[in-house]
């Protein structure tokens, strides 16, 4: 006998944007899919479930042509599966593998992350989202893009307003009007820079997406480069602040990573697994389906809240702790199956090899301004979005 | 059906009846052979799921791809002369009875 999906319809939408980790463990405890009202979403939260369904893409597919993501942005590799997303991601592939970082993007990154922390050195004090990890992020990936020129303000705000528009369930006009305009400047700047990167064959993702066999249109470039955007700049940044946060609440930890810098690798995924970045991912049953034994019918959707798969207290002692020691295990941030980002390798890099030891290397004794001043928000996106910092110039 | 004798990190040898035509990835993980994470259940994205083959069946397998080649630099174990993501090797007769090595980070 399958069982039927249990609701939660007492917490509100502000208290999933504020905290979501008390929800998700409710509902991790209550059963396998829960039906959240605030969120309007049958969630999926145990570490097993997660992974089970991950590698059924057949039962439970990403191939959404009338997702809300594929009406900002166009029709796009994450909406995708099979040969289809295959050839659109092998397309990308070539600018994003874990050798091609290290020979092609480590020193362009290093001297980014240089740039942004020559600026604040000598101050003392600065508020690391606006003045740090956004820039670092943004400038990182369009250089990684082939985006040569374009402002780290522009990417920011392209980012964010394809991201608001993918999340615009209540249809406001002003976000769906912002999306449209992000769509079309990026659309607009990959027209520019297309014959340059035709020309002059490079391993940027512009360059890549020209080079691929087969050839990919211009609107597979658009809408994959959209993506791209919106799902390569918030994410990196808040995983450069988590960390630097996880750290300076835990000078121990610090300490150990300082003193043995083939730990920072460790200490990132212990980042990305305690706030997740990525929090929550939509998957479309193709036909009925149990999940642990609860039954879900064909054409409905489950989010995969791989936030609470990453704090499942069955796989993870106390995961509500930053530990970087923390007995070793496999985590759910960048997601699984074949839609495991394909950013995976930039972010390791940037930010565990290359942007947070270095801050800790040029920013002095660096320490939290206040630690009440410090805000940390979203559910389907989190990260910290405040971080004051002060430390000795 | 062919078998397959996973040498476990911890000196361990499992010996498992393997389906022609799955991969080595796919045949680890439903005898939940330890060691054998496979993130991206096989899309060669993850580098979780790496093995070390002898080398004499290397030669009889499909080439190493440009994109599997990176990956197997940044896997967690230190790459070997017989290294391979076993989301990329397909089971088949030509396999039996190999030792199919999972090595220690
Ligand atoms: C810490 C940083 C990052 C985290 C935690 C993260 C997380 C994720 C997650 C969870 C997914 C799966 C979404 C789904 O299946 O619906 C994903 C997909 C993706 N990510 Fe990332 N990401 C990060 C950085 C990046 C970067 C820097 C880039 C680009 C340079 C990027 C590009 C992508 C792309 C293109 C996909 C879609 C892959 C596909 O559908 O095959 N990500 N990411
Ligand atoms: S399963 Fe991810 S690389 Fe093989």
């Amino acid at each position: 006998m399958s069982e039927a999906v249990k609701v939660i319809d007492d917490v509100s939408f502000g208290d999933l944007l504020a905290n979501p980790y008390p929800i998700f463990k409710r509902v991790r405890d209550l059963g396998p899919v829960v039906k959240v009202e605030a969120a309007n979403i049958m969630m999926v939260t145990r570490f097993d479930d997660v992974m089970a369904i991950e590698r059924d893409p057949v039962t439970f597919s990403s191939i959404n042509p009338q997702s809300l993501l594929n009406t900002v942005i166009g029709p796009n590799l994450m909406r995708k599966d099979g040969e289809d997303h295959a050839r659109e991601r092998a397309a990308m592939d070539p600018s994003l593998r874990p050798g091609v970082v290290k020979r092609c993007w480590a020193d362009p990154m290093r001297a980014i992350c240089d740039d942004v922390i020559s600026q604040i050195e000598h101050k003392g004090e600065a508020e690391l989202f606006e003045e740090l990890a956004a820039p670092i992020a943004a400038r990182a990936l369009a250089d990684i893009l082939g985006f040569d020129g374009v402002d780290w303000r522009t990417m920011a705000l392209w980012s964010q307003s394809l991201i608001d528009g993918s999340g615009n369930y209540s249809h406001d006009a002003e976000i769906a009007r912002k999306a449209r305009e992000a769509a079309s400047g990026v659309e607009s700047a990959v027209d520019r820079m297309l014959s340059h990167h035709r020309d002059n064959p490079n391993p940027s993702m512009l360059s890549s997406m020209l080079q691929a066999d087969p050839a990919q249109t211009v609107e597979q470039i658009y809408a994959n480069i959209k993506v791209a955007i919106g799902g390569g700049l918030n994410e990196t940044r808040d995983s450069i602040l988590t960390l630097i946060l996880g750290l300076l609440q835990n000078p121990d930890q610090l300490a150990r990573v300082r003193a043995e810098p083939s730990l920072w690798g460790q200490a990132f995924e212990e980042a990305v697994r305690w706030i997740s970045p990525i929090g929550m991912y939509p998957r479309r049953l193709a036909r009925d389906a149990e999940i642990s034994g609860t039954l879900v019918r064909k054409g409905e959707q489950v989010g995969l809240c791989v936030g609470a798969a990453n704090h499942d207290d069955r796989r993870f002692s106390d995961p509500e702790k930053f530990d970087v020691f923390r007995e070793k295990k496999s985590h759910l941030a960048f997601g699984a199956g074949s839609h495991f980002c394909a950013g995976t390798w930039v972010s390791r890099a940037l930010v565990s090899q290359i942007a947070v030891p270095m801050v800790f290397e040029r920013l002095r004794n660096l320490r939290l301004k206040d630690p009440e001043l410090v805000r940390i928000r979203g559910w389907v996106f989190r990260g910290p979005t405040h971080m004051p910092v002060v430390w000795d110039a | 059906m062919p078998t397959i004798r996973f040498l476990l990190t911890d000196g361990a040898e499992l010996a498992v009846e393997a389906q022609n035509g799955r991969s080595l990835m796919e045949t680890a993980l439903e005898h939940s052979v330890p060691g054998i994470i496979a993130e991206c259940n096989g899309s060669a994205a993850c580098a979780t799921c790496h093995v070390v083959l002898p080398e004499e069946i290397l030669l009889a397998l499909e080439p190493i791809s440009e994109h599997e080649n990176d990956m197997l630099d940044f896997a967690e174990a230190p790459r070997e002369s017989g290294s391979r993501l076993s989301c990329q090797i397909k089971v088949s007769d030509a396999l039996d009875n190999i030792s199919v090595r999972i090595p220690a980070a």
